[in-house]
């Protein structure tokens, strides 16, 4: 049984494959929810084939550097790349995180437009045209890296994701690996990249069947549960290398017991499943989907807490916004009309173009909308 | 290791009553415990603990029957210190045995100590700090008793005294800290940076051709196990740990932290070469071993000072002798019975501190508040009790004249060389590795060698001075009633105590009324939190809580219509992008 399928080596890939095709097939669904192939095919097209480029890039850099990563371990005998595989996987998981939050509420938002407003929307991301970018240098810089940044979302996103994932999988397998022969590995890597794309599989179809609305708030109630447990497993990373410093090695060498954690920062800690160990079984679904750790520490605790605090705060800005048509805390400028956005729109495009959710991205935001309105007064 | 009070559990029948009192001399030492500074291996200046401002120290040397006298006065002026005999069994004069927490208060810096007591005991012993882990910072010397009336005496020609010892380049005091820390969870043991013999590398001994030597070879070392063979030449056991045994021929030994060998070697009859002789360091006891250790020091049988010193041959694996083939010289018979049995197995974990002790049965030694010996004298009848001293000093109480079988299951991975002080054992059975718990099945050695400490890969621990700090000690309280008839303690030993307001009265906890009133006793760190606890709980119920509102907060998001704000900047981003607002699907 061993040698033909390493039980690790499946849930490794497994649970990797498993993050990856739940972000693919909510946007892929998403995609074809909104735009549909028979509303605007080739925006549809063309989106979709960005999903695809991204996902296809990222598996494509990961194999190259997982090559370059078992050459050099042959070659010099030492694992170079898990000396800093906390700060990569940390770094990583931040970046990860703050894309699916602001993705996740522009995909909310999105879906409330009116079918017609939603093609055309995506036609004039689609396009090269830019009209009235605003005045004063910054803004136009701020609004080039946004227009930037929404074109090519559906390429970055699955991009981010499987690179990370992709990465996590060879250090992991790398890790397992040593010891098994090569016979081990086939099976398990196939059966599990399938069953983790099976999954996703379902969730693609799942989200045709679903009124659109239902879809997208369960996807993306389900993507902000992975963002907030790739948030807190960064903070978990960071620490975990400070961990590794002062031990001087690779802590999770010694298993999941006493001195696989800090105990000064220990919250909760049980000595069982892990995800550093053999990628932790059927435990590390849990850590890939909602960031579990046997090990908790005060950093992993406080920050997914603080993750959630940040997106209700911001939801619940943006509803106000949607409602009142200012931010809270701020002076309600006078009402827009829809029939006369097109002169109206200038005075609140900054705020209201707005999809981040990130706090600092806000009070960037309120930055240029003084601006603005300095300008104009 | 096992500390014990009183004396004579093995082998006071079985020490011949020494003729000869009327030579008896007395020996007198003036010891100035100072800080000098020195270089022993040439790679770090460092401060030592030297005696009278030397260092390498000197060593104690008397005749059997003789009575020695140590004054010690602490000149440190950081640190308390004590001395301990290792090895003497202290016959009637516990007291003097030197072991802090236990028979005495550590002697503080500006304070004095009179060590007074009779040598009975012919053999290779050692003196050093028993204060927590002090004499790897250089607290450690020979004592020598020599015996007129040696069965051996006529078979050698000359004495050496070879100490063979481990070294680092910090102090203890910061080593300490670190390993016994959140920072080393493993119990990694601080790894020597050096080896020396006598204090020293490149040693050479002159030797005449033709002639024997008696070397006398003592591991001082804190930790590290020593392989020792010379090169050319075949050494002779006569003696361990002060015991003589019948000659046994080996080309290597092998020995434990705190062990001796009494070896007789017989010279080559031509002064064509010199040769090496190797101590290697056992580093199969080291987490790590650096690139730049050099486990090996090397010293010259010097027939010829003219003549090349060569180098030493490389071995590619070790074959020490197995101490356990060798037969007393008295050819003690094993017990024919055992009055009291019991188990010490020993185990390394982890506290709640995050760091790791040793544990015999699950106890890790903490000493008590007052010195053990103190509390048998002043607990009267209770002193029968081992609760009264406390659950960390981890006391068995024994009876006089006991046959005691300790059974040591050894659960750990490394080797650990166990010390009993005031008596000698017999090693009956010791199992080869990973053979599980003793069962009382095996077949016993019927004349088992004797000594005082003994290494031990299944069975039995312990001489590695990290692991005294992390507490693998247990307490052995011999015929306590008796103690209180026979023993009184120099005043100033209960000077040395108040020097440090430290209780000489009462159970371990200081208690005088209530001996069974522990409360206030040292005791270990807690040990670790197992799972959840409410800290845990109150942390995940909160990240499922902030969870579901965030998700709520989401869904409430969702449903809720667009607003107009939302729709004119779709329009206005529509427009931007060059696409016209007005003929759509059309």
């Amino acid at each position: 049984m061993v040698n033909v399928f390493a039980v690790p080596i499946f849930f490794i890939c497994f649970r990797e494959c498993l993050e990856t095709s739940i972000i693919v097939s909510v946007l892929l669904a998403f995609l074809k929810q909104t735009l549909g192939p028979e509303q605007d095919k080739t925006t549809y097209k063309r989106l979709v084939k960005q999903v695809w480029w991204g996902t296809a890039l990222g598996l494509i850099i990961c194999l190259c550097i997982g090559a370059g990563m078992i050459g050099a371990f042959y070659g010099f005998g030492k694992d170079h790349f898990a000396n800093t595989e906390d700060i990569w996987e940390g770094t990583f998981g931040i970046i990860a995180s703050l894309i699916i939050s602001a993705m996740g509420a522009a995909l909310l938002r999105v879906s409330k437009l009116q079918d017609k407003w939603r093609v055309k929307l995506a036609k004039a991301l689609e396009s090269k045209e830019v009209k009235k970018a605003g005045s004063g240098h910054r803004i136009k810089r701020w609004a080039a890296l946004k227009r930037w940044a929404e074109k090519y979302a559906m390429f970055m996103l699955p991009f981010v994701t499987v690179l990370r994932e992709g990465l996590e999988a060879i250090v992991f397998i790398g890790g397992v690996g040593l010891g098994l022969p090569a016979t081990a590995f086939p099976i398990p890597v196939i059966t599990g990249l399938m069953a983790g794309a099976a999954v996703g599989y379902l969730i693609y179809k799942g989200g045709n069947f679903a009124s659109i609305q239902v879809f997208l708030i369960v996807s993306t109630c389900f993507l902000y549960l992975v963002a907030a447990g790739l948030f807190s497993k960064a903070i978990w990373y960071f620490q975990n290398n400070n961990w590794n410093k002062i031990v001087g090695g690779d802590a999770a060498e010694v298993g999941n017991g006493p001195g696989s954690y800090d105990i000064r920062q220990s919250v909760w800690h049980v000595n069982c499943c892990g995800p550093e160990i053999n990628g932790g079984g059927g435990w590390g679904v849990f850590n890939a989907l909602f960031g579990w750790q046997n090990s908790a520490t005060y950093g992993s605790v406080i920050s997914y807490n603080i993750y959630w605090i940040v997106i209700i705060v911001c939801f619940l800005a943006m509803r106000y916004n949607e409602k009142k048509g200012h931010w809270p805390f701020l002076k309600p400028k006078k009402n827009l009309d829809v029939e006369e956005c097109d002169d109206a729109a200038s005075g609140s495009r900054a705020e209201t173009v707005e999809v981040d959710v990130e706090k600092k991205d806000h009070a960037a935001d309120r930055a240029t909308s003084t601006n603005v309105r300095t300008i104009e007064g | 290791m096992a500390l014990s009070l009183s004396n004579f559990l093995f082998a006071a029948a079985l020490l011949p009553s020494l003729g000869g009192l009327a030579r008896a001399a007395t020996r007198n030492y003036d010891f100035n415990i100072t800080w000098v500074t020195a270089n022993p291996d040439g790679a770090k200046e460092r401060p030592t603990i030297g005696i009278n401002n030397q260092w390498p120290i000197p060593p104690i040397t008397a005749d059997v029957g003789d009575r020695v006298l140590v004054n010690v006065n602490n000149q440190l002026g950081n640190q308390s210190t004590s001395l301990h005999f290792h090895g003497l069994y202290m016959n009637g004069t516990t007291e003097m045995d030197g072991v802090v927490g236990v028979t005495q208060c550590s002697i503080a810096p500006g304070q004095s100590f009179l060590y007074n007591f009779t040598v009975d005991q012919p053999g290779t012993y050692w003196y050093h700090s028993h204060e927590r882990g002090q004499y790897p910072d250089g607290l450690r010397g020979p004592l020598i008793v020599n015996d007129p009336k040696s069965p051996f005496k006529d078979d050698y020609d000359e004495e050496v005294v070879l100490t063979f010892s481990d070294w680092y380049h910090d102090q203890m005091p910061p080593l300490l800290k670190w390993f016994i820390s959140y920072a080393n969870p493993t119990g990694a043991e601080p790894v020597p940076d050096a080896a020396l013999v006598n204090d020293t590398q490149n040693l050479t001994v002159s030797v005449e051709p033709g002639k024997t030597y008696f070397f006398r070879m003592i591991n001082i070392g804190a930790f590290a196990g020593q392989y020792i063979w010379f090169e050319g030449h075949t050494m002779k056991v006569i003696e361990v740990d002060g015991i003589y045994t019948e000659p046994y021929e080996t080309d290597m030994i092998y020995m434990g932290a705190a062990q001796r060998y009494g070896v007789l070697i017989s010279m080559k009859n031509s002064t064509d070469a010199n040769f090496p002789f190797v101590m290697s360091m056992d580093e199969t006891l080291f987490d790590t071993v650096p690139d730049t250790l050099n486990p090996n020091a090397t010293g010259w049988l010097v027939y010829d000072s003219k003549k090349d010193m060569p180098q030493a041959a490389l071995l590619d694996d070790f074959a020490p002798l197995d101490d356990s083939l060798l037969v007393p010289h008295d050819h003690e018979k094993i017990f024919d019975h055992v009055d009291y049995s019991f188990n010490l197995d020993l185990t390394m974990d982890n506290l709640g501190d995050g760091a790791n002790y040793a544990f015999f049965n699950g106890i890790t030694y903490v000493p008590p508040k007052v010195p053990t010996l103190y509390s048998v004298l002043t607990t009267g009848p209770n002193a029968t009790n081992p609760a009264i001293y406390g659950r960390n000093s981890h006391a068995f109480v024994l009876e006089k004249g006991q046959v005691v079988e300790i059974v040591l299951n050894n659960d750990d991975t490394g080797k650990h060389p166990f010390h009993l002080h005031g008596h000698a054992f017999q090693v009956a059975y010791r199992s080869t590795e990973n053979v599980g718990n003793y069962n009382g099945s095996v077949p016993l050695i019927q004349t088992p060698m004797r000594r005082d400490t003994l290494v031990i890969i299944w069975l039995f621990h312990c001489h590695i001075e990290w692991h005294v700090a992390s507490g693998l000690i247990a307490t052995m309280i011999e015929a306590p009633l008796d103690i209180q008839k026979t023993i009184s303690i120099p005043p100033e030993h209960y000077d040395t105590c108040k020097a440090k307001n430290i209780p000489t009265a009462g159970n371990a906890a200081g208690n005088t009324k209530n001996f069974l009133d522990l409360s206030g006793e040292n005791i270990s760190v807690k040990p670790l939190p197992a799972g959840f606890t409410a800290r845990g709980i109150v942390a995940l119920v909160f990240s499922c809580i902030s969870a579901f509102l965030g998700l709520a907060a989401i869904t409430w998001y969702g449903f809720g219509d667009l607003g107009k704000n939302e729709l004119a900047a779709a329009q206005r981003r529509i427009r931007e992008g060059g696409i016209s607002l007005q003929d759509d699907n059309h």
